[in-house]
């Protein structure tokens, strides 16, 4: 038997043989860098340094308050490194209402972008900051809808009209579409962006005096923010409407005026909602121009708010004064005599399930494409009576998907901004259209636009 | 700085918050006041009428908050005492009241049963 100190001659030697001059690592160094880069002495010990001397870490200064928030909510309508699309004309007051313009581009005026800033038409999941101008591509169902909206003009009566679809099928972007017509129009537009705003308990609100079972709310600030965006967008139209009812009783506004200076008479919230409701019944008078009112988020209507009354039950949206005063308008209690729309956009992903809603709107599509209507489902309890009558004079109208030819025009208005650096052919736009759920718009904008790394 | 039930309370505090500073008031007595008096959940002192106020301060004086309901909490483990309940007994030597062990992980009780009651 071999003894251990006859197998330790088989292992390998643990230092090696060869001399430390001849023993160097492969390098791609220069010669002359590696020299300079480190010295031939032994690396020396590291000195500790002791914990207690350390520096004081310098923070960034915390932004002020509101300052996130603004930066969040801000709107950014151009961009200086994007390309300027040559050959887009400027919208005219009835080009959206011709159908040979449908498929193209064209951009929103500058005074009308300051206009619907304050309507707060643009949303920040809106992709305007990468162009250096706002450009709308007039598709043919919006045609379709401007030409309602015309219509309804002539004919002194309202279309009430709720726009729903797939999520980022663009009912917002029609909304706003609606709204920058009413406005070259001359029409008197009042916009409420987020209907959850009103509903989701965070605005102050009042009771209105001797209501009781059910109580009725006011909600001050939220209407004199109201105020104020109606009359900044809507400025040149109410100066040119003279008051035709004397407004003293209830309301800041003594004596003649214009629909302006009645407006601008509600200096503080407490004011705000007598103010709204005298505008409101001023315009339903002969000779007004057409009224727009606009509502984004309908579902967060229809529902029970996070208010509470006084004997703690929770209040139902309908029961606040300014969602009553859209909802009549919508449900046709409230005519609008001198023609005008009331229309109200379901939201894809801020949404709340409502069966009433759904149902109606199910209902109300079925029997316009004359399909069989959809009947209540005897098992669910959540339904609604209120919403139901709310929504059951409306008509629906769905926003369907692009078709190739405008996820073409789409996509070579991102290509000529500098924003969609591909070659543009017919592969191209039918493969991003397969894949964007057949020309969902959004997705569109998702698969090609903001995929791209700059 | 806005007084409510003689505490100064900055401008810029929650309604709520500052409601529920008070010994005895919770979430839901705050839900309920507030909505009696119709002021929404993300409220601030500063944003109260003078009027709301007194009324605030009115219904607070009304409840037993605060002092009042230290000093009941109180009278409620004295009788206990008195009577020489086992719990009042218990409460007297600082040891868990409700039947728990007490060879180790008595610090709460150790801490808090004690005459006055720490609260």
């Amino acid at each position: 038997m071999a003894s251990a100190h006859s197998l330790r001659s088989f292992m390998r030697p643990t230092v090696s043989t060869t001399p430390r001059s001849l023993a160097r690592a492969f390098t791609t160094t220069p010669l002359q860098s590696a020299a300079q880069g480190k010295s031939s002495l032994p690396p020396q010990k590291q000195v500790q340094v002791s914990k207690k001397h350390k520096k004081p870490l310098v923070r960034a200064k915390a932004p002020n308050p509101g300052e996130r928030k603004a930066f969040r909510k801000r709107i950014q309508l151009s961009n200086n490194s994007a390309l300027e699309v040559q050959g887009t004309e400027d919208l005219q007051p009835d080009t959206m209402l011709k159908s040979e313009h449908a498929g193209k581009m064209f951009s929103i005026p500058n005074d009308m972008q300051d206009k619907l800033r304050t309507l707060e038409a643009f949303k920040t999941t809106q992709s305007w900051n990468l162009f250096r101008k706002p450009h709308i591509l007039v598709r043919q169902d919006l045609v379709d809808l401007m030409n309602k909206l015309e219509a309804a003009k002539g004919n002194q009566e309202a279309l009430r009209l709720v726009l729903t679809g797939t999520k980022l099928s663009g009912k917002s972007h029609a909304l706003l579409q609606a709204m920058l017509y009413g406005m070259m129009n001359n029409w008197v537009v009042i916009n409420i962006p987020e209907a959850q705003d009103l509903t989701n308990g965070n605005t102050e609100y009042t009771p209105v005096p001797e209501t009781s079972d059910p109580y009725e709310f006011i909600q001050p600030v939220y209407c004199y923010k109201l105020l104020t965006s109606i009359y900044d967008a809507n400025k040149s139209v109410l100066e040119g409407l003279k008051l035709q009812k004397d407004w003293s009783a209830t309301t800041q506004q003594k004596g003649a005026g214009s629909l302006a200076d009645l407006i601008q008479s509600a200096r503080e919230p407490d004011w705000a909602w007598p103010t709204f409701m005298a505008l409101w019944q001023e315009l339903q008078l002969p000779g007004r121009p057409p009224v727009l009112f606009a509502l984004d988020g309908l579902s967060h209507i229809n529902k029970k708010s996070d208010y509470r009354d006084p004997e703690f039950n929770p209040v139902h949206a309908h029961d606040l004064v300014l969602v009553r005063t859209f909802v009549d308008a919508l449900s046709g209690k409230t005519k609008l005599p001198n023609g005008g729309a009331v229309i109200a956009a379901t939201s894809g992903n801020n949404r709340q399930l409502q069966p009433s809603q759904e149902l109606v709107l199910s209902q109300l599509e079925a029997g316009q494409k004359g399909d069989e209507v959809p009947k209540p489902d005897p098992y669910e309890k959540g339904y609604d009576e209120r919403v139901y009558d709310a929504l059951k004079n409306s008509t629906v109208m769905r926003l369907e998907a692009l078709s190739k030819a405008d996820a073409r025009v789409l996509m070579e208005y991102w290509g000529a901004s500098g924003m969609l650096r591909r070659k543009i052919d017919q592969h191209t736009v039918w493969s991003d259209w397969a894949l964007s759920g057949h020309g969902i718009v959004g997705e569109l904008e998702r698969t090609s636009l903001l995929t791209i790394k700059m | 700085m806005v007084f409510i039930m003689g505490v100064n309370f900055g401008e810029g505090r929650l309604v709520k918050k500052a409601l529920e500073s008070f010994y005895n008031l919770g979430p839901t007595s705050s839900s309920r006041i507030m909505a009696k008096f119709s002021i929404h959940k993300l409220a601030k002192c500063g944003s109260l009428n003078p009027r709301t106020v007194t009324s605030l301060t009115a219904e607070l004086s009304q409840m037993t908050i605060d002092n009042d309901a230290r000093k009941l909490m109180n009278d409620n483990i004295q009788r206990l005492r008195d009577i020489g309940s086992y719990r009042g007994r218990r409460h007297a030597m600082g040891y868990p009241v409700r039947g728990q062990k007490t060879q180790t992980q008595t610090s709460t009780a150790s801490k808090l049963n004690r005459l006055p009651r720490r609260v």
